[in-house]
């Protein structure tokens, strides 16, 4: 194992962990079912691009976008998080206030496949189905791309924001607002009863899920330097819905654990499959075919038979209260 | 001006199309509960069904009732063996729609390597042009309106006329009760499955005649068409469903005049993202076929 490959690896896995936990605060902690999830990585990736690359005059101009502005290093990535902020709101304004959970959930769903189609079909606006190339990652005018040492750097940069990530995600789980978004996640009415207001809680959760998000994409699109939309059909947020899940949804370690389980484990681990089985050989497109179905079979099967996951969420119980001895947990149902 | 006119030839045809399949998929939803985002999937399961059944010779009509069987019993299976032990349970309407996504994804990548990525088209015969005040269509298209036409008939005396259909709207107002007063609403919700499953195959084989070509990746372009009219009707409302696909249809073949073709999913998108902010229980509200009978 080289180092490009166990710093790829590494970055991947950074990327996944802070994709999965703020996933985990949205669905596992908060309950909104954000089936759009892609699209907040792919607005950070695309406003980290445009922020540090040169004008599309640049390069011949044989691809055009918005903006090119050339910042330096932490104004894209900065950039990329305030732009999965932003698009939260108005999103959240309209899916989360009055719908129903299973129509929030469809409402973002579409809203994923419709985002990935205008974005391939206006092409000035971002390259359309092209994407954007030579996106300059952090430090590149410094230190050679294609070095070692810049596989390091991209590293060390990468995991200081996941141990952000990781503890602000521990702060809200641990805190006061925390313990109001799983008691509307369990039961909303009763929650707005006791006088939170639940449409400002799910506003606010929404919108850090979208910061972390789009920092997640900024991250991502300075180390593979391309961005495009097929790297973010809606499938994508399924993956992550799928390591969320297997991990156990509600419980912060769960989700880093499902990331390194699902996303980044299992996509390596069908690299080893060998390109010819017993001398037959698969079709080009049956192994990510297969990856997909077992995807689903894994939420499908995780759902049925653990639907606490892997590390399920802890019960938080007040000492001194009376313990209940149901067996059968409220959430599982 | 004439743009606009032969755009409404073809809104006509599209509103057949999304009205067999948005009244099939609201059925689904208003009667067993259940958002199936499997259903654009299964509608292109049925239209390579069909596809494959017309590439052996048989003519496309025929070849459409085998699209609809397979419609039929694969729609059946993922309710029997996927949803309703899961429904069972009791499991969460959120938990619900993830399931359902995730046997979207697995019926379209088992799929994929059976029919591959290449986009597929039938052999249709379009029939003599008809002409009238500008308006230009096809025999072919004038049949696949008339399908849809004597779908909607037969629905709407399935659910009024019938015996069945009168369980199918108890079965929806309030499933319990109806089986006190001696309903088998298990049968019953079989029984929604194979007919909404029907109506999926043929929605799968008319939407592959209308779009000259489609291939696995059109399901999801589908399904938004199907959820947005669905939507403005009021989910779960067969009527509301028809009403939908009709304002659907038209509006989006009338912008693709005005704009450009491209951007239909995201004119339909639009009407669905208004819908949802000013009236989102849709236009029909808690009337309809599936409301308790009053």
């Amino acid at each position: 194992m080289n180092s490009y490959y166990a710093a790829t690896l590494l970055v991947y896995a950074g990327v996944d962990i802070i994709a999965c936990l703020a996933i985990n605060l949205q669905f596992g902690i908060s309950g909104i079912v954000n089936f759009s999830f892609i699209v907040f990585q792919a607005v950070g990736a695309y406003t980290a691009a445009v922020l540090s690359m040169p004008p599309d005059t640049a390069n011949g101009g044989y691809q055009i976008y918005v903006g090119g502005f050339q910042l330096p290093f932490p104004i894209p990535w900065i950039g990329g998080a305030l732009a999965g902020g932003l698009l939260a709101i108005p999103v959240g304004l309209v899916v989360l206030r009055k719908l129903r959970t299973d129509y929030q959930a469809i409402a973002l769903l579409v809203l994923s496949v419709i985002a990935n189609s205008v974005i391939t079909n206006a092409r000035p606006f971002l390259n359309g189905a092209a994407g954007i190339a030579q996106v300059p990652g952090p430090f590149s005018d410094q230190v050679d791309p294609l070095s070692q040492s810049y596989q390091l750097l991209y590293v060390g940069l990468t995991v200081p924001c996941v141990v952000l990530v990781w503890i602000v995600a521990s702060r809200i789980v641990n805190s006061p607002y925390g313990r109001s978004l799983r008691a509307m996640r369990e039961h909303e009415l009763a929650a707005s009863a006791l006088g939170k207001n639940p449409v400002q809680l799910k506003m606010t959760i929404f919108i850090v899920g979208g910061v972390i998000g789009g920092l997640s994409g900024a991250i991502l699109v300075g180390y593979i330097t391309l961005w495009a939309p097929s790297v973010w059909l809606y499938p994508e947020t399924i993956i992550l819905f799928a390591a969320v899940i297997v991990g156990g949804r509600g419980n912060n370690v769960g989700a880093i654990l499902g990331a390194l389980l699902v996303p980044v484990g299992f996509e390596e681990a069908t690299r080893l499959i060998p390109p010819v089985i017993f001398g037959w050989m698969p079709p080009p497109n049956l192994i990510p075919a297969l990856q997909w179905v077992v995807i689903g079979l894994l939420i499908i099967g995780f759902l049925w038979f653990r639907p606490q996951g892997v590390r399920p969420e802890p019960r938080r119980v007040f000492e001194g209260a009376p313990v209940r001895e149901d067996p059968q947990d409220a959430r599982t149902a | 001006m004439n743009l606009y006119v032969a755009a409404l030839g073809f809104g006509l045809v599209s509103v057949s199309v999304i009205a067999i399949a948005a009244v099939g998929f609201t059925m689904q939803f208003g009667i067993t509960n259940m958002i199936n985002l499997a259903y654009g999937e299964v509608m292109i399961v049925c239209a390579y069904a069909a596809f494959y059944v017309n590439r052996a010779g048989v003519n496309i009509w025929i070849a459409m009732i085998a699209g609809a069987f397979v419609g039929a019993v694969l729609s059946f299976l993922l309710n029997r063996f996927l949803y309703a032990p899961f429904q069972r349970r009791g499991t969460n309407l959120i938990v619900m729609v993830i399931v359902s996504l995730a046997a979207s994804l697995m019926i379209a990548n088992v799929l994929l390597p059976i029919v591959g990525y290449y986009t597929s088209s039938y052999q249709v015969d379009q029939g003599p042009l008809l002409r009238s005040n500008g308006l230009v269509l096809t025999t072919a298209q004038i049949a696949i309106i008339a399908v849809a036409v004597v779908l909607m008939l037969a629905i709407h005396g399935l659910l009024r006329y019938t015996r069945l259909g009168k369980a199918m709207r108890a079965t929806a107002a309030n499933p319990t009760l109806a089986r006190n007063c001696g309903i088998p609403t298990q049968r019953v919700i079989d029984v929604v499955w194979l007919v909404t499953g029907a109506l999926c195959g043929v929605a799968g084989v008319v939407a592959g005649m209308n779009s000259d070509n489609f291939s696995v990746a059109s399901g999801a372009g589908y399904l938004i068409t199907i959820i947005a009219a669905a939507v403005l009707g009021g989910a779960g409302q067969p009527y509301g469903a028809m009403i939908g696909a009709l304002i659907i249809g038209m509006v989006t073949e009338l912008s693709a005049a005005a704009i450009a073709p491209e951007y239909k999913d995201v004119v339909a998108f639009g009407m669905l993202v208004l819908v949802m902010v000013l009236r989102p229980q849709g236009l029909l509200a808690k009337r309809g076929a599936l409301a308790a009978a009053g």
